[in-house]
């Protein structure tokens, strides 16, 4: 028998349970949540092992990446100052004696001196990857070059000498080659971020006999105005002799790493029109050497300045006009109409920050890589759709003979 | 009012069965809810793969999640203090637009033009055919004096011809090791006086993948008759002795050389019985005709997929996939022996191609008990690495093993090349270098080793009569 219940009561009764509905479903809510959002669900077995793998690989990927630190030497603190290595004086005399002594080595192949292509990069990975993939877009570049012109590549990817890091790491490198190579008889070094845009142009080394150093620049720059660009050391040849050994010994002092690189940039800030303030780098080392020892004529007399083809050409001011050089002139003429190299100054791929947009940097790098490149692919009948582009097309149809 | 009652106390009883049923239902609804979101309902999926579902609905194309996950690993490490070694010059880059972790190079890149539509009636064909090649070309080399095939004696013209993709890695460090890939193989040539072809363009879109080096390698022979032989290398292959000189008149009478053994060819039609990744080619009219018979399987598509279960039927343990130039060489050999086999040296005295497993972790001993210029398993030529696919995301093999491999095996050839200057790497695993002979004044009287400075066959032939 029910016992009557109050109206106030029941509605107590209906409104508690109403309450507990309501909780519940609050509860529901919760856990339906939980249930698709939330922690609380089994992991589908083939999507963990691929996260692990992912994981792995990109634990590996940035540990390679960071690597050891190449920088992290202290830097010197002795008085004795800096030497690239045991003075050499004999060094003409030395290597003519080893020459005749060694003919199957001649520094002159079929009537033109030998020239070794230098060039390098770091030993680690690029800090961005895009970096590498130029790197190895530049020496695919440069190595149709010199096999088109007979030349042989030494690609550096050590510091031999940890004082002398960055830029200036080519010293000890040239200084190394030229001792090691007796028949070798002009060194070229070459940036990394330089590509060559006229396959044809050779260089004509006839013209630099009586000459040790041949280097793009432009000599009012360099003696009237005494600007920091003045020369650029991004492309340059060097004869193999006494002379060079003296050059990169009287360069180097700038160079090693820390308080005489930082005290030096602020000497070569000062001298130099526009320099900004920054450690001595072995270009404005080298315009200050040259202005400074003008007066002792030893070395200016053997410095050729070239500027009537681009041994150096600075980007900007070419990228844009490829279309037009294609329409109006041809490959060989080496300058402005066609020019030798074209260097990428300052658009550092292999870092984080270039001192240009990077849409520009690597639009201009793709378009004077495929720029050249169309001048080797001709010869085999093909070229690229558009400077852009990473495609190619024909151009001749094959035939059945040569 | 007892019927009011009793309607109203069934009232009451059916609202509140109804009220604890409503209880109950709710119990049920929550219980099957939460059973799904956990273990699923079968097709009906879980609430996971329905989110899923419905974020692929709206983001159509691939998705970018591991790149993305990449990337933020690479701004991390970028974001500690980075000071440029150079400083900068002028205009700072700190704006976006001068940043290169934020840039996307796909939208840089610009395809243009459409691929050549091949005529699907006519059979695949590398070339208008050529029957007299040999005549041609040494019509050309006499017309050519100064372009000889022969640099000296023993000593023919070779060309190395190796490449990779126009586009960047999807690894990230993938164009690292093509980097360092071919500076090993400069090294090697330019001490063996062979030049260097790297390719980056894919001449027919037909035989795209491992057969690109079919039409590659015959414009290359047509284009080049001084070139008496071409060496395929691949890109994941490096040469680890810088000493060794290919034993050339040994195949005097040979065009076709592949590192291999004759009885897993022949015998056992083993799909791994030579490697393709590694050979030399004579440049001859036998050289185009090879050419032509082992191109057909290769036209991608469904040719190419028909070709690769022929294969895995034929050759013994091969996997199911699309037809690959190696287990087409395979099958050509050995089902067309008595065409081809006499011309072909199966080279297994020294490692033209040394399958990397074996080779790597023995590197330490290796410098121990030998020394370069064996070639062989004492001291391998090549060190190739198969499967490991640096430039993909993911390869055969666990990736660690692979790269960290593959530097330990660029330092075991690079430290060949290092002595000559008086350099070694720290270790086989450090990039760092430490000299190991003090610096003379008196340079030229210094040997280096391993006498790869001025070696005899680099040696220019002197001309007889002056």
């Amino acid at each position: 028998m029910t016992t009557p219940i109050g109206p106030r009561r029941r509605r107590t009764q209906k409104s508690s349970s109403n309450l507990k509905i309501t909780i519940l479903c609050g509860i529901v809510t919760i856990l339906v949540l939980r249930g698709t959002i939330g922690v609380n669900r089994l992991p589908d077995p083939n999507d963990h092992r691929q996260q692990e793998l992912l994981k792995e690989a990109n634990r590996i990927v940035a540990e390679i990446r960071s690597g050891a630190d190449l920088d992290d030497e202290p830097s010197r603190i002795s008085n004795t100052t800096y030497s690239l290595g045991p003075k050499i004086s004999n060094w003409d005399k030395d290597r003519e004696i080893w020459l005749n002594q060694n003919p199957n080595f001649p520094n002159y192949v079929n009537g033109k001196p030998r020239i070794l292509l230098v060039t390098g990069s770091q030993p680690s990975p690029c800090k961005n990857p895009i970096g590498d993939h130029y790197l190895l877009k530049s020496i695919k570049n440069k190595i149709d070059y010199c096999r088109i012109h007979g030349m042989e590549i030494v690609y550096n990817l050590a510091h031999l000498d940890t004082e002398l890091s960055g830029y200036w790491a080519k010293l000890p490198l040239l200084r190394s080659l030229l001792l090691a190579h007796p028949e070798v008889e002009w060194l070229w070094w070459m940036d990394s971020d330089a590509l060559f845009t006229d396959m044809i142009f050779e260089i004509p080394v006839s013209k630099y006999e009586n000459h040790n150093l041949v280097i793009h620049g432009y000599p009012n720059l360099l003696f009237n105005e005494k600007s920091w660009v003045a020369l650029n050391t991004g492309s340059f040849l060097m004869r193999n002799c006494q002379w060079s050994l003296d050059l990169l010994d009287a360069w180097a002092p700038m160079g090693p790493k820390g308080k005489i690189r930082e005290e030096a940039g602020k000497i070569l800030t000062e001298n130099l029109k526009g320099r900004p303030l920054f450690e001595a780098d072995d270009q404005s080392a080298l315009i200050y050497l040259l202005i400074k020892e003008k007066e002792d004529k030893w070395i200016m007399k053997k410095v050729f300045i070239e500027n009537s083809y681009y041994l150096h050409g600075y980007w900007e001011g070419i990228v844009d006009r490829y279309e037009e050089m294609i329409e109006k002139n041809r490959a060989g003429f080496g300058d402005e109409r066609w020019p030798f190299v074209t260097h990428f100054v300052g658009c550092k791929p292999c870092g984080s920050y270039g001192d240009y947009s990077v849409e520009r940097c690597l639009k201009g790098m793709e378009r004077a890589f495929n720029f050249a490149d169309n001048q080797v692919l001709n010869l085999y009948g093909y070229g690229h759709r558009g400077l852009l582009s990473s495609k190619i097309k024909r151009i001749r149809n094959d035939t059945s003979s040569n | 009012m007892l019927e009011r009652c009793l309607g109203h106390r069934r009232l009451h009883k059916i609202k509140r069965i109804i009220r604890q049923s409503k209880l109950t239902v709710i119990c049920l609804v929550l219980t099957f809810v939460v059973l799904r979101s956990n273990i699923g309902a079968g097709k009906f999926g879980t609430p996971q793969q329905d989110f899923d579902e419905i974020r692929d609905h709206f983001y159509s194309g691939r998705r970018v999640e591991p790149r993305r996950v990449l990337e933020e690993a690479q701004v991390l490490t970028t974001a500690t203090a980075d000071v440029e070694s150079g400083g900068s010059v002028g205009k700072v880059g700190s704006s976006e637009e001068n940043n290169y972790s934020t840039i996307d190079i796909s939208k840089i890149l610009v395809d243009e033009g459409e691929d050549e539509k091949s005529d699907p009636s006519k059979p695949y064909s590398l070339g208008p055919k050529i029957h007299d090649w040999d005549e041609q070309r040494a019509e050309w080399l006499k017309t050519n004096p100064n372009f000889s095939n022969f640099l000296g004696p023993n000593k023919p013209k070779v060309l190395l011809v190796t490449g990779s993709s126009p586009k960047p890695c999807e690894n990230p460090v993938g164009d690292h090791y093509l980097l360092k890939s071919i500076k090993n193989k400069i090294d090697y040539c330019r001490l063996h006086g062979i030049e260097i072809f790297y390719n980056m363009a894919l001449l027919d879109a037909e035989m795209a993948g491992f057969w690109a080096k079919l039409p590659l390698i015959r414009k290359l022979l047509l284009s080049h008759p001084e070139i008496e032989f071409l060496w395929w290398m691949d890109s994941d292959a490096m040469f680890t002795d810088m000493a060794f000189e290919v034993p050339w008149e040994r195949y005097k009478d040979h065009n076709f050389v592949m590192h291999g053994w004759n009885e897993m060819v022949y015998d056992q039609k083993n799909w791994i019985g030579l490697n393709t990744g590694s050979f030399l080619l004579r440049n001859c009219q036998w050289s185009l005709d090879i050419l032509d018979a082992w191109a057909p399987m290769g036209p991608k598509g469904k040719v190419r997929e028909e070709a690769g279960k022929i294969l895995t039927k034929a050759l013994k343990d091969r996997p199911v996939f699309e037809a690959d130039d190696q287990s087409a060489m395979v099958y050509l050999l050995a089902t067309q022996k008595d065409s081809w086999g006499e011309k072909v040296y199966l080279e297994s005295s020294y490692y033209l191609h040394g399958y990397w497993g074996i080779l790597v972790d023995r590197y330490e001993e290796m410098i121990e008990n030998y020394h370069p210029g064996l070639g062989d398993h004492r001291w391998p030529l090549v060190t190739h690495f198969v499967g490991c696919k640096p430039c993909g995301k993911f390869g055969d093999y666990p990736v660690e093993r692979c790269l960290k491999q593959m530097d330990r095996a660029f330092n075991f050839g690079d430290n060949q090349i290092l002595q000559m200057y008086g350099f070694t790497h720290k270790s086989l695993a450090s990039r760092r270098v430490k000299k190991v002979r003090n610096d003379t004044n008196n340079p030229l009287e210094v040997r280096d080793e391993l006498g790869l400075l001025h070696p005899s066959f680099k040696a220019v032939k002197l001309p007889s009569a002056s």
